[in-house]
């Protein structure tokens, strides 16, 4: 398999720089998210997720329950701002 | 297992992390000690602003440095940090701010900030999108600016290695012990003998302070942010909205745009919930200023903590438990001061004074002198 192979296609995120990240001492998903921004762009890590849990439990040399998934954050999938500026206005 | 070491340091942050490096140069034996993993606290939750606009002297000077230092660090580390100048532009919506904004910008000015009081037609010129609706007047720093934090901790951290600096990660303070040297018990049993001790723990560094018996004036508050999808760049500075209802937002060089607001009340705790409220409100603040971004699209909404001080400046200084340190109370300003208070604290923990005036972060402080810029 090439290095090059796109992990996170939102971030533009690639093998080699997960790869690296793992091998500079990264022991969890949050840090992968946090440090590289892979699972940041508009599908959240649904399609990275998955690769790179299994990824850094191969590293860790664990089984995939023992890696614990990264925070979700609201509003989980892009939303536009107008959309939540018209509930505030029916609100008030 | 027992360690022995020169400095540990309780937080894995940009406090911690950039006092560490510039420690571990000189080549005291470090310790870091980080309760999960480096940046989990208020550093990698913050929005990675960097401003000179402050009003006292100390801040002012500090920030100067660090923009210097934060400028250096793509060369330094061999990566950049992505940091970029896009400036801050801060408004006023009332003559009661202009007035302060025109007596800060004397002092920065005194301190060779490179800012001016500029009309909202020239306002305007800076951020064409602006609604200039009751604005009269906004403080323009173009050299103020931005960075990303996990870059510069990433940086900190291969420099803190390559300079024999151990790394305990995901592992608490349990105590500090006040005995000859300092003996720190982490949660999994290892044992930190260290001459001298700098807490540093933002949010957590009053509890870890009590268990030594030191009171600190520090109390923790969160604070929310959203971050949309990526843009086109059409936003340079960071706008900072100072009416009660206002909000402060930028666009990253990644295209990101970032947005906040400072709760009132305040809501107090370390806390890092979101709160329902926030997303609504920050919309409806933000596209007041800026009308076009409504189409962006919000992916994200997190919260962290402030660590603030009764005065909004940080506390930073031996405590007064002699070999103990304390460097935190940042009031939201933690990672924009952190490459120039690490540097001098470094110094300061080394030879046993300032090489600047520090006393106005001092512990022992009246706090009497509010921040006017928060």
């Amino acid at each position: 398999m090439s290095d090059n192979i796109l992990i996170c296609r939102c971030e533009d995120i690639t093998e080699e720089m997960v790869k690296e990240a793992l091998d500079s001492g990264i022991t969890t998903l949050e840090e992968i998210k946090r440090f590289l921004r892979a699972g940041m762009g508009p599908c959240q890590g649904r399609t990275c997720g998955p690769i790179l849990r299994s990824m850094l439990a191969r590293k860790l040399n664990t089984s995939l329950q023992n890696i614990e998934e990264w925070r979700k954050r609201p509003p989980l999938k892009p939303v536009t701002v107008s959309a939540f500026i018209q509930v505030e206005g029916e609100e008030s | 297992m027992k360690h022995n070491y020169d400095v540990a340091i309780i937080g894995g942050g940009i406090i911690g992390m950039g006092t560490g490096c510039y420690l571990a140069r000189k080549g005291i034996k470090i310790a870091l000690i980080e309760r999960e993993y480096l940046g989990s606290g208020s550093t990698g939750r913050c929005i990675g602003g960097i401003r000179q606009q402050f009003s006292t002297s100390t801040s002012i000077r500090l920030m100067r440095e660090s923009i210097e230092l934060f400028s250096k660090m793509e060369e330094e580390f061999g990566f950049p940090v992505e940091f970029h100048q896009g400036g801050y532009l801060l408004l006023a919506h009332s003559e009661k701010m202009v007035d302060i904004f025109k007596a800060n910008i004397e002092i920065q000015k005194k301190e060779k900030v490179n800012v001016s009081l500029l009309t909202p037609g020239e306002a305007n010129k800076v951020v064409p999108h602006l609604n200039l609706e009751n604005l009269h007047a906004a403080a323009y720093c173009p050299d103020d600016g931005q960075a990303f934090p996990f870059a510069v901790l990433k940086g900190y951290k291969q420099q803190i290695e390559r300079h024999k600096g151990a790394l305990f990660l995901h592992n608490k303070v349990e105590k500090i012990e006040k005995t000859n040297p300092f003996v720190i018990m982490l949660q999994d049993g290892t044992r930190i003998e260290s001459e001298k001790v700098l807490l540093c723990a933002g949010p957590w560094t009053a509890e870890i302070a009590q268990t030594i018996g030191l009171d600190l004036p520090l109390s923790p508050e969160r604070h929310e942010a959203i971050i949309t999808e990526r843009m086109p760049k059409f936003l340079e500075p960071m706008v900072v909205d100072y009416r009660e209802d206002g909000c402060y937002f930028n666009q990253f060089i990644s295209g990101q745009i970032c947005g906040c607001y400072t709760p009132i009340p305040n809501v107090p705790g370390i806390r890092d919930d979101a709160s329902f409220e926030f997303v609504p409100n920050v919309a409806w603040r933000m596209t007041r200023l800026v009308p076009a971004i409504k189409n962006a699209s919000i992916l994200r909404h997190w919260a962290g903590c402030y660590t603030m001080t009764p005065d909004g400046n940080p506390l930073v200084g031996e405590s007064p438990v002699d070999g103990l340190y304390v460097a935190s109370g940042m009031s939201g300003h933690g990672f924009m001061f952190g490459p120039a208070i690490a540097k001098h604290l470094a110094h300061y923990i080394i030879q046993g004074e300032w090489d600047t005036d520090f006393s106005e972060f001092s512990i022992n402080r009246s706090f009497e002198n509010r921040e006017s810029l928060k």
